[in-house]
């Protein structure tokens, strides 16, 4: 019987493996042989060829000429602006926890002050009021424009950025005035979290419609990571929030929750704008459609069980854990195979990095992803974890990944879109390189700082004969070392929001072809 | 400046640019890479059935021995809550603790019992003919009226060969009639209801030091600005849990010498350094001859998964290819502690064992005569720390029958 249970997760491992393997072959062989078919068809009935020249390149679509961004533009806007200003309130808590870590009794005269609720604060604001709005902002561009049609009901959508708002506010003020969930990233009360599910459903609605009155027969490749990625935020967060678990089964839940809305959520956001923005800035193409075929159906496959490996030595079944610890190792698969996709086309043309501001934050975000993802993996085996759960090591990596990778390329996603949007350019184009090494040299502290720092803290707390005082001064200089890159980042931010209130106010309009040449 | 020479070699691209994938086929190592992590992770998944073996093999002993105890009514309870001092057998311990077998208590039924239980018993007491020091703790609030009846019905029946049965809304009546009457003074007042008991020696008078206990006693309950309660973490009867040592039955100078560590800074611990600040002399010693008094069940139990077997081989013989002597040849030879440097080990808590065995070997704590604790400890492994640690916390807790006062004059004896 107990062999049973090992033999029969093997081999449903397997068999899995071996479906994922067939199903990308099918789906590779059947898009060549169609995609092929479909040019012999534009070939035979090539008469045109030589005097439309959008014909002989398919690969050429004008969404302006169309009234696509016209028509998305509204909505991207009111979600950029929104995102931007969580984005700040965000990262002024989160500085404020950073320093409460060394400075015990700074701050300590209110309730609303104290470090468990500006931690709190910090991670919901930037998850649910940044990330997610940046990353819904993202999709609002760029599905319409893959598409080649415009957003449906643009109104809805602005209505549903007003109900998230509302939501993110009130769950805000209730995290402040101390009446949560009590779950990490589920702190939310639930009878707020009615408003963010159905600001979320506004958002659904059109891009499903948009969706099926596709213009185009191929999807790329961002087209599924946002599809996908709208269909599974709903559910992970639905399921997650409704009061139903208690116990262990309520923490099993809770982390299954928390490490999809990275894996599930905001990594298919942020892959899904650096697959569209990266060749479009370059003017490239993809290395290759069945190497992202690979990245995304892996993504599928193997990123909804990987939760399970925070309660590593928890009462949870063993093999449930060792389950999640063996996906997130596979999880090596999918992000080799976005690796290669993508950075082979930036590494070919390095050129374009001095160029585009904007590439240069997408990038950095992608090969951030790639360093998340291993590190996650390797985080997740036993013997590493033994060491550096509990640290601040953690927290040095889910900054990696929601930070340094998907912030990053949300960042460039906006000074890519806004010019676009708004028709108009940037008054200080030196302000967005000092944004981009601002960031970038705070978070190398910060990451430097809580990986070395969490690493000596799990050893101390590994040693018995070590009193647990040891783990908290080994610690202290890195925290310091960490509220200094902290600092720079949120500068940066406010250069970031600075840029954004300079493009609103200060600029005259421009044509779109000087834009291109910001 | 490979960026500025080539800028003119890649003419900005057409903003209608649409990005798409190239056919190129999945590199080679990514299928080899792939491969691999699959017979990884097939052959982790197969080796779960391991550990699913061990757990479900766990259980079944477990509740083997559950159903062993649930054996006869209240018999459990009495095995959990009464054998650790009157013995499975109701023997009790010569000199120590009373016998329940043959006893005149028992004979007079079920409700004697649960008014001792719900009272306990405080003062002299003759058994048999025996007198013993009678030191027997309330379970008013340890027990329900459903568990007090099973014990009362159950104890009777087995060593009073009684049959009658108590009805646990009698026992709800005994507890309201008891109220907060406190324990017995002694076989004296047990007397005055159980008419068949022999002569009871007189319940001594109350002295200077009893006096004391009862400004302790605030201390212990209450607590004091700094100095909070030290029942809010070692208990009721200073019986400690987890990491908080078990305090009762100690040797009284020995836990007077550590508060006075801790304020002098010799012994390191966050909380007791805080709370042993606000204490005075008279108040350690006091506090030490007090927790030495109480006697509490053993709530301890060998929780760290260690090797039973080599704690027991270190607890009892020691291992002298490590140098290492039997804990027992100093610590007495029940490890029920010898005053006044030996604090008993046995029912002590097996994380509070370890962690100071560790603090000793690591040298966070280093205030054992001589040292002997730090080179002992430095030389056992973190295993065998642990198991000597979960030996130890196996072990019945140090019986009653010595007062503070009697210790004391037994280690000058010494």
């Amino acid at each position: 019987m107990p062999v049973t249970l090992g033999l029969l997760l093997a081999l449903s491992f397997v068999v899995s493996l071996l479906a994922l393997a067939f199903l990308i072959w099918a789906i590779a062989n059947r898009q060549i042989t169609i995609d092929q078919h479909d040019a012999e068809t534009v070939f035979e009935a090539g008469e045109v060829r030589g005097d439309a020249g959008e014909e002989a390149h398919p690969h050429r679509f004008d969404p302006v000429q169309a009234g696509i961004d016209q028509i998305s533009a509204r909505p991207v806007l009111v979600l950029i602006a929104a995102a931007t200003f969580w984005l700040v309130a965000g990262s002024v808590f989160g500085l404020i926890a950073s320093l409460k870590l060394h400075w015990p009794d700074w701050l300590d005269f209110a309730a609303p002050l104290t470090f468990g609720r500006m931690r709190t604060l910090h991670l919901n604001l930037v998850i649910y009021g940044w990330l997610s709005q940046a990353g819904v902002a993202s999709v609002m561009w760029i599905i319409p424009r893959i598409f080649h049609t415009p957003s449906r009901r643009p109104q809805l959508i602005i209505w549903g950025a007003l109900l998230w708002n509302i939501g993110v506010t009130l769950g805000a003020v209730a995290i402040a005035r101390g009446w949560t969930d009590g779950e990490e990233w589920l702190e939310i009360p639930w009878q707020v979290d009615i408003f963010l599910a159905a600001g979320g459903a506004c958002f659904i609605a059109p891009l499903i419609q948009t969706t099926r009155a596709r213009q185009v027969h191929h999807i790329y490749v961002s087209g599924w990571y946002f599809l996908a990625a709208i269909l599974w935020f709903p559910v992970l967060f639905v399921v997650a929030n409704l009061p139903l678990y208690g116990g262990a089964q309520e923490a099993t839940i809770n982390w299954w929750f928390a490490h999809n809305v990275l894996g599930l959520w905001l990594t298919p956001l942020g892959v899904g704008a650096a697959y569209y923005f990266i060749p479009k800035i370059i003017g490239k193409p993809i290395y290759s459609y069945a190497v992202s075929l690979l990245g995304f159906w892996g993504l599928a496959l193997f990123y909804s069980q990987v939760g399970i490996h925070h309660l590593i030595g928890g009462p949870v079944p063993t093999w449930l854990v060792t389950l999640s610890v063996v996906h997130s190792v596979m999880m090596f698969i999918p992000v080799i195979a976005v690796a290669i996709n993508q950075h082979v086309t930036v590494a070919m043309n390095l050129w374009a990095l001095r160029e585009s501001i904007p590439l240069r934050f997408i990038s950095f975000g992608a090969v951030m992803y790639t360093l998340a993802s291993f590190q996650g993996s390797i985080e997740a085996l036993r013997s590493v974890n033994t060491i550096t759960h509990f640290t601040q090591y953690t927290v040095g990596h889910a900054h990696l990944g929601a930070y340094a990778f998907v912030s990053l390329v949300m960042f460039g996603a906006i000074y890519q879109i806004l010019p676009r949007a708004t028709g108009r350019v940037f008054p200080w184009p030196g302000l967005l390189k000092l944004h981009f090494w601002l960031v970038v040299i705070g978070f190398a502290i910060y990451f430097l700082a809580l990986s070395i720092g969490g690493v000596l803290q799990g050893l101390a707390m590994l040693d018995a004969t070590r009193p647990f005082r040891d783990s908290v001064e080994v610690v202290l200089p890195y925290l310091q070392a960490r509220s200094v890159g902290g600092t720079l980042m949120t500068l940066g931010h406010l250069v970031f929001a600075l840029n954004l209130l300079g493009l609103a106010f200060m600029t005259r309009d421009e044509s779109a072809s000087t834009v291109a040449a910001e | 400046m490979f960026g500025r020479k080539s800028k003119s070699d890649h003419p900005r691209p057409d903003e209608n640019f649409e990005p798409y994938e190239e056919f190129s086929g999945i590199p080679m190592p990514v299928y080899w890479i792939a491969i691999a992590l699959a017979a990884w992770g097939a052959f982790m998944l197969y080796d779960t059935g391991k550990d699913v073996t061990l757990a479900q093999d766990e259980r079944v002993e477990e509740r083997a021995v559950q159903i062993s105890a649930d054996q006869g009514e209240g018999g459990n309870l009495f095995v959990a809550n009464c054998s650790t001092c009157h013995q499975p057998d109701g023997e009790g311990l010569r000199g120590a603790v009373p016998p329940l077998a043959g006893s005149e208590v028992l004979a007079a039924g079920p409700e004697i019992v649960a008014r001792i239980l719900l009272r306990g018993i405080d003062g002299p007491i003759r058994v048999g003919g025996d007198d013993f020091d009678g030191h027997m703790p309330s379970f008013a609030s340890a027990l329900n009226d459903d568990e007090i009846s099973r014990i009362a019905s159950y104890v009777t029946l087995t060593f009073g060969e009684t049959d009658a049965k108590l009805d646990p809304k009698r026992v709800a009546d005994l507890r309201h009639e008891v109220g907060d009457a406190g324990s017995f003074a002694g076989g004296a007042e047990l007397a005055t209801i159980v008419t068949s008991m022999p002569p009871q020696p007189p319940h001594p008078a109350p002295t200077a030091a009893d006096a004391m206990t009862a400004t302790v006693q605030d201390l212990v309950f209450a607590g004091r600005d700094d100095v909070w309660a030290c029942a809010s973490c070692h208990g009721d009867l200073g019986q400690g849990g987890e990491n908080t040592p078990r305090l009762a039955g100690q040797p009284a100078k020995y836990l007077t010498k550590q508060l006075n560590d801790f304020r002098d800074g010799t012994r390191d611990n966050e909380s007791m350094q805080i709370v042993a600040a606000g204490l005075s002399d008279a108040e350690t010693a006091a506090l030490g001859a007090y927790f030495a008094t109480l006697r509490a069940t053993s709530n301890a139990s060998p929780n760290l998964s260690a090797d039973l077997a080599r704690g027991e081989r270190l607890a009892l013989q020691g291992d002298w290819s490590l140098g290492v002597p039997a804990c027992f040849t100093c610590h007495g030879s029940s490890g029920f502690g010898v005053a006044p440097d030996f604090p008993a080990l046995a029912a002590q808590h097996a994380p509070y064992t370890a962690s100071q065995l560790a603090a000793w070997a690591g040298g966070g704590r280093q205030n054992s005569p001589l040292g002997l604790m730090s080179q002992i400890s430095q030389a056992l492994s973190s295993q065998d720390r642990r198991a000597v640690a979960d030996y130890l916390a196996s072990l019945p807790p140090v019986p009653a029958g010595r007062t503070a006062s009697a210790q004391e004059g037994t280690s000058n004896a010494e």
